[in-house]
């Protein structure tokens, strides 16, 4: 077994070795500077855990051989027919569906208070997998990671399936009757004792009959919470402007964009159409069309690392830089600078506001106190951005409140005993409700009826049926691809959301709940209320759909959208304010939500468990993330367990030092340590092939023990001591290294105007000026050499369509989207925390993450890095294999072909740039391992004798078993459907017919996919563009994936680079 | 000293190398034949199924069009089996008592599909399309036998590899042009036209109006055709169709 303590980091001599580098150097990890003997184990060898042949004896060789020999050929009885096979037609085949082709239906997702419009692929009535909607504003035809993984969802085993009362099975029928008589009893009281709780509503619908609810029962009250409500931003805005307005950017307008801690470009539904107007910036490629980007952030985000300049600071210090910037604004000059950064630098930012007035934005962050967030409006308000690059609007969420004291209120009532009967609509507020709340407690005061409706059964279900007195119901909630809902976007632009499927069991919409309880409640009522007849009859009444209603509701659900329902607009006045800075002592605690996890209700979702966060790479578990100083300060390393102690709350997490991370600040993602959940948030105990036995119960920590309601931001007065136990931490940074050869090119805009294709050499070595050019002035670039080749050029000599694909670093901010989209698209398994650990991650794109500079506390850049298999023309893949399972096409493509697999793994062995993927295990069957505490590992969880998870797989896909190979194909079943309609329509494919999984999602459009033989397709043009570049094109791969090298816009004025703490 | 060996040692030893050569020859010849036999291939045995559906008396005495019931194969990779409405869109007006068409009504009644045993089937690591052979104006006897003169279904071809790779690699030998009954090139029909009207021509004028090609193809042989001239009205509808040849054989074309 290897070793699991990780080895010991000389920081020393990481530092020393960084700044005796020469030149731009970019380095993945400070394993790979430090090259400590576990990094050099992934240098030598893709797996360095694995067994070797050396180690084992002759006569045991032999032996496996000879079982091997003897169980050689059965699969070949394939053709036997063992079994009669058999195939099952419709009864009733609904017309518009033509078996083996999918259907496309709009429909749309809320997340934290905002929607996304989506188009969802549907086969034989089975979703599979989530596209966004290109005609919705809101998403343009883009997803988030979160997006692609809900699909996932839907067809989770562990998911709540049945009525409980009282921890019992039950029924909607006997739930209807038991409440039939308790909302009589409180109709005589109007309602006094019932609350109703929900998280943050943005459904038009579900507003309306929640009103109407609160008018059959006058007494009750409707209270909303959600622990990642955008509640500073509440209280913000109505600090600047008495009221609560929204903030709609629109950053195409926009030259100078400055982010306080504000991670727009990755987090939340928002973040598609803000990174999509953000890459429409940095398009063109001149100093006055490029976007500049500035960035004041208390931890390394994807925004941080996409920006032009970063200031990494403690929370609280961004008060100080906020409050400079808008002195200096208001004074036409900068004025007090904030320490955390250079006089000179604090100048060039304000000159660089100064000069763009109304092309000038500030976004605030949420976790940044009110007051940060009121002082961004004003300066919003004071560079003339107001309808410009920010509009102000009414409230996108149904019903604004602030959500931490909406469930004060609630926890107030509960405490006094006024709660009768409880209804909990979604959320999980016994996890995450603000510890000094005491959640739990209150709950206990509700002794006549707790209903709690959710997906899952979690902490919040067994609290409210651990409660002696009265009853508890805990009812299944559909998954959105099961309802007739709507909600809003970004804009505003409403959406009537339509199922994919029936419910997959015994579940209802929130529509139909609170129809059924907003009516009297008689015994007998009918809660099977058709739930499309509640949103049709809602949009009918709202007049928005004019004309004849049927048709116009059906256009509406074939659109995505309803048109003409943004956002109203409002006229705002800036109030004047006071905002005295932050008082703190101590470490401050960030609490954000897990950026796939969000705040916990993603936890059983294997997907999002395993891909790596952004920046810190994490899988599988959550840390504390903290500057490297202050991991030296304590003397603890990546996976050294830390104590965090804010007042009477202490917390034990693993540390993971954090290049570029503020000193004095811990970072910890929320939505893990869940005590109830499914198999994926608590992996079972058994030993297992997966090796689960590796760690306890549940994964990661539960970090909201350290949330208090005082702290809507962060928490400060913390302190942090070292305990001396260790764990493991995996991360993916130091898989996969590629030995600082010239991987990733970024340059500064000068520097890529001086040399357009940012080759580090020649950036290095400025070209010399040929003597004719001296009258132009223009530099002779030297010729490349010319490329020596020993393989013939067949390729070239047919006339079909030769894939190729750009990535655009320029564009790429790291968000992760492509690599769930493809694990979606493709079928690809999740493999567990100890396989990650091997190496043996099985996600086809992976995105590097790299650093640059000489510094290990402020790197210089960040720099991400999206590579899969770049489908080489010279693949050295190809002749290794024995068995010729991995061959060239005509069209240009690196064949992977499954079925011919022996698992050799020679092809992955000289893949130079490590994009092959390997079934150590049956991955794909041992996925349902993650479904169920049962002892055998091959049974399966089954839906009415069908495997529930299985039905998440793509059809088109093949799923691949134990000791075959992959890789990325790009989407081969995406380009065989476009070949095949163009030649039955007998037409060419047309440029943009087809788009790879990873191109359709990504939200800045990043990716291009095309025939790179036809000098009018959009791939052709990038390809030629002067910043495109092959990886690693030395070795004379000649990858049909070229990458186009970044470009920073960087201010002139700024040399002093530091971000200080 | 006693001999080791009795002297039937030595028919013993040249017996067994002369077998020790020929065994495998042997076994490895009956592995082949075997494989390639009915016994596997299951080509020509017909299988039980729920109603003994006769294609015989519904394509060829009733002339009902094979896209009547497959309804998807122009359109997608599956060529699909009738809905139980389908058969019930005659069948609930004639012999509507038949015992035999029991299960059809029961499932139409019921709502419960009809499980018919899989005649025609790859493995799951071929990705087979109907619609783009249909464009290309294969025909369907071409790979099931002739269909329509089958009282049970049974599997017409191996569907091993090999077979596939016939046409795949020289589709000159099995694409033959159109003609009409007095034998003239048909030129203003598109391939896809020219699988079905093969069926009408057979209703209309009868099997001896077809020429070689076309009979080959009606009466379940292989129609594949070495001859010259053929060939070369092979190659001609190759470029006309567009059959782009070099990539027919790319693995990735049916084994994604």
């Amino acid at each position: 077994m290897e070793d699991q303590t990780p080895n010991r980091l000389d920081m020393d001599l990481v530092r020393q070795k960084l700044a005796d580098k020469r030149g731009p150097a970019y380095w993945r990890s400070l394993e790979e500077i430090a090259e400590t003997p576990e990094f050099q184990g992934w240098l030598d060898d893709e797996f360095p855990h694995r067994r070797t042949l050396l180690e084992i004896d002759r006569r045991s060789l032999l032996k496996y051989m000879g079982a091997s020999l003897a169980l050689a050929g059965l699969a070949g009885c394939r053709g036997m027919e063992l079994e009669e096979l058999k195939v099952v037609p419709y009864v009733k085949q609904p017309e518009e569906m033509v078996p083996g082709k999918p259907l496309f239906y709009a429909t749309a997702w809320t997340l934290g208070g905002v929607g996304l419009g989506l188009l969802v692929e549907s086969h034989e009535g089975r979703p599979t997998k989530i596209e966004g909607n290109p005609d919705h504003p809101g998403s343009l035809g883009a997803t988030t990671a979160q997006t692609q993984a809900a699909i996932l969802s839907l067809y989770d085993p562990d998911r709540s399936a049945m009525v409980l009362n009282d921890g019992d099975g039950s029924t909607w029928d006997a739930f209807m009757d038991a409440v039939a008589a308790e909302f009589s009893n409180q109709k005589a009281v109007h309602g006094a004792g019932i609350r109703i709780l929900t998280e943050v509503v943005v459904s038009p619908t579900l507003k309306a009959q929640l009103d109407g609810f609160l008018k059959v029962y006058p007494g009750a009250r409707w209270h909303q919470y959600e622990p990642f409500a955008r509640d500073n931003a509440f209280d913000g805005a109505n600090l600047a402007f008495g009221q609560p307005v929204e903030a709609v950017y629109h950053l195409t307008k926009a030259k100078v964009i400055v982010s306080l801690d504000s991670d727009f470009l990755q987090d939340g539904l928002e973040s598609v159409v803000l990174a999509r107007q953000f890459a429409e910036g940095r398009r063109k490629l001149t100093a006055e069309d490029m976007n500049r980007l500035y960035v004041f952030e208390s931890q390394l985000t994807c925004t941080g690392a996409t920006s032009d300049h970063r200031w990494s600071m403690k929370p609280s210090s961004v008060h100080a830089v906020a409050t400079a910037l808008l002195q200096s604004v208001r004074s036409q000059g900068a004025v007090s600078p904030p320490k955390e950064l250079s006089g000179a630098d604090f100048n060039a930012v304000v000159q660089d506001l100064l000069a763009h007035r109304g092309q000038a934005v500030v976004i605030v962050g949420d976790q940044q106190p009110p007051e940060v967030h009121a002082i961004g409006h004003a300066l919003n308000v004071a560079l003339g951005a107001v309808g410009q690059t920010v509009t102000y609007h009414e409230p996108r969420a149904a019903h604004a409140v602030h959500t931490g004291r909406d469930l004060k209120s609630l926890v107030d009532d509960m405490n006094a005993g006024k709660v009768d009967v409880l209804v909990m609509l979604g959320g999980n507020p016994v996890f995450d409700a603000p510890v000094d709340y005491n959640f739990g407690e209150a709950l206990k005061r509700v002794s006549r009826l707790r209903i709690r409706y959710g997906l899952y059964e979690d902490e919040t279900t067994d609290a409210c049926a651990a409660v002696d007195g009265g009853h508890s119901w805990h009812l299944p909630a559909t998954h959105f691809l099961e309802q007739w809902s709507d909600t809003r976007g970004y804009d505003g632009t409403a959406t009537v959301a339509q199922p994919l499927t029936a419910p997959l069991y015994d579940a209802r919409s929130p529509h139909q709940l609170v129809a059924a309880l907003a009516g009297d409640g008689a015994p007998g009522h009918d809660l099977m209320s058709d739930g499309y007849q509640i949103i049709a009859d809602h949009w009918q009444s709202s007049g928005h759909i004019s004309g004849d209603f049927d048709k116009g509701l059906a256009e509406v659900l074939h659109a995505g959208i309803v048109p003409n329902t943004t956002l109203a607009p409002r006229v705002v006045a800036l109030k004047t304010f006071d905002a005295a800075p932050p008082s703190t002592t101590g470490f401050e605690v960030v609490l954000r939500p897990d950026p796939n996890l969000h705040d916990g209700r993603f936890n059983n979702n294997g997907w999002l468990m395993e891909l790596p966060r952004p920046m810190t790479q994490l899988v599988w578990d959550n840390a504390a993330i903290i500057s490297l100083k202050d991991a030296e300060t304590l003397g603890v390393q990546r996976g050294d367990v830390v104590q965090v102690t804010v007042g009477k709350q202490t917390l034990a997490i693993p540390a993971f030092p954090q290049p570029g991370h503020p000193v004095g600040s811990v970072l910890i993602h929320t939505g893990f340590g869940r005590t109830k959940t499914g198999s994926v948030g608590m992996p079972t105990q058994h030993q297992s092939l997966m090796g689960f036995d590796l760690y306890a119960k549940t994964v990661g920590v539960d970090s909201y023990v350290l949330k208090t309601s005082g702290a809507a931001a962060y928490v400060t007065g913390a302190t942090l001591t070292k305990t001396g136990q260790s764990e493991t931490l995996v991360s993916t940074q130091i898989h996969h290294s590629m030995e600082g050869r010239d991987i990733v090119r970024a340059g500064t805009l000068a520097e890529y105007l001086r040399v357009p294709s940012l080759n580090p050499d020649k950036l290095a070595n400025p070209p010399i000026v040929e003597q004719g050019d001296l009258d132009t002035g223009v530099p002779t670039e030297t010729p490349e050499q010319p490329n020596i080749d020993m393989y013939p050029e067949e390729i070239w000599t047919t006339n079909l369509p030769q894939w190729g694909m750009t990535i655009d670093l320029n564009l790429c901010t790291g968000c992760n989207a492509c690599i769930t989209a493809c694990q979606a698209e493709n079928n690809i398994p999740v493999v567990g925390k100890t396989q990650v650990m091997k190496g043996r991650e099985m996600q086809w794109l992976r995105i590097d993450r790299y650093y640059g500079g000489a510094d290990p506390d402020n790197p210089s850049e960040v720099l991400v890095q999206p590579v899969a298999c770049v489908q080489c023309e010279k693949a050295p893949c190809e002749p290794v294999c024995p068995v010729g399972a991995t061959v060239h096409s005509h069209e240009g493509l690196n064949q992977m072909v499954y079925n011919r697999c022996v698992g050799t793994r020679y092809c992955s062995n000289n893949c130079p740039y490590k994009v092959r993927r390997f079934n150590f295990l049956d991955y794909s069957n041992l996925q349902f391992q993650f479904t169920e505490p049962a002892t055998l590992i091959n049974k399966i969880y089954k839906k009415d004798g069908v495997s529930l998870l299985k039905m998440v797989s793509n059809p088109d896909v093949t799923v691949r078993g134990r000791g075959v190979m992959e890789k990325c194909s790009y989407c081969v079943q995406r380009i065989n459907d476009a070949r095949i309609e163009a030649k039955k329509a007998g037409q060419e494919i047309q440029d943009g017919a087809i788009l790879t999984a990873c191109q359709q999602v990504c939200p800045t459009k990043t990716i291009l996919f095309g025939n790179i033989a036809d000098k009018k397709s959009e791939v052709f043009k990038s390809r030629s563009d002067e910043r495109a570049y092959r990886l690693l094109e030395e070795l004379n791969t000649r990858p049909r994936t070229s990458h186009l090298g970044k470009v920073r816009n960087v201010n002139p004025a700024i040399t002093a680079q530091e971000g200080t703490a | 000293m006693a001999q080791l060996f009795k002297p039937s040692a030595n028919s013993y030893a040249k017996s067994s190398l002369i077998f020790s050569i020929a065994a495998p020859v042997v076994i490895g010849l009956g592995i082949a034949a075997m494989s390639r036999s009915p016994i596997n291939t299951k080509v020509d045995v017909p299988k039980n199924q729920p109603v003994p559906f006769s294609h015989q008396h519904h394509a060829w005495e009733l002339g009902i069009d094979c896209r009547y019931c497959h309804t998807s194969v122009e359109k997608s990779a599956y060529a699909g089996l009738p809905a139980t409405e389908i058969c019930m869109s005659c069948h609930s007006q004639i012999w509507t008592n038949s015992p035999l068409l029991e299960p059809i009504r029961q499932s139409y009644a019921t709502g419960t599909p009809i499980k018919w045993t899989l005649v025609n089937k790859v493995p799951d690591f071929v990705f087979f399309n109907h619609s783009i052979h249909i464009a290309r104006g294969i025909n369907c006897n071409t790979c099931h036998g002739a269909v329509e003169q089958m009282n049970i279904t049974f599997k017409g071809s191996s569907f091993m590899m090999s077979w596939c790779l016939q046409c795949h690699r020289a589709p000159q030998n099995y694409l033959y042009p159109e003609t009409d009954v007095a034998g003239h090139v048909v030129t203003d029909r598109t391939p896809r036209q020219k699988v079905f009207d093969l069926y009408w021509k057979i209703q209309e004028d009868g099997l001896d109006k077809l020429n070689d090609r076309e009979m080959q193809l009606a009466t379940g042989e292989d129609p594949i055709s070495t001859n010259s001239t053929d060939v070369a009205e092979g190659r001609k509808l190759v470029n006309q169709y567009g059959v782009k040849v070099q990539q027919l054989a790319d693995c990735w074309v049916c084994h994604r």
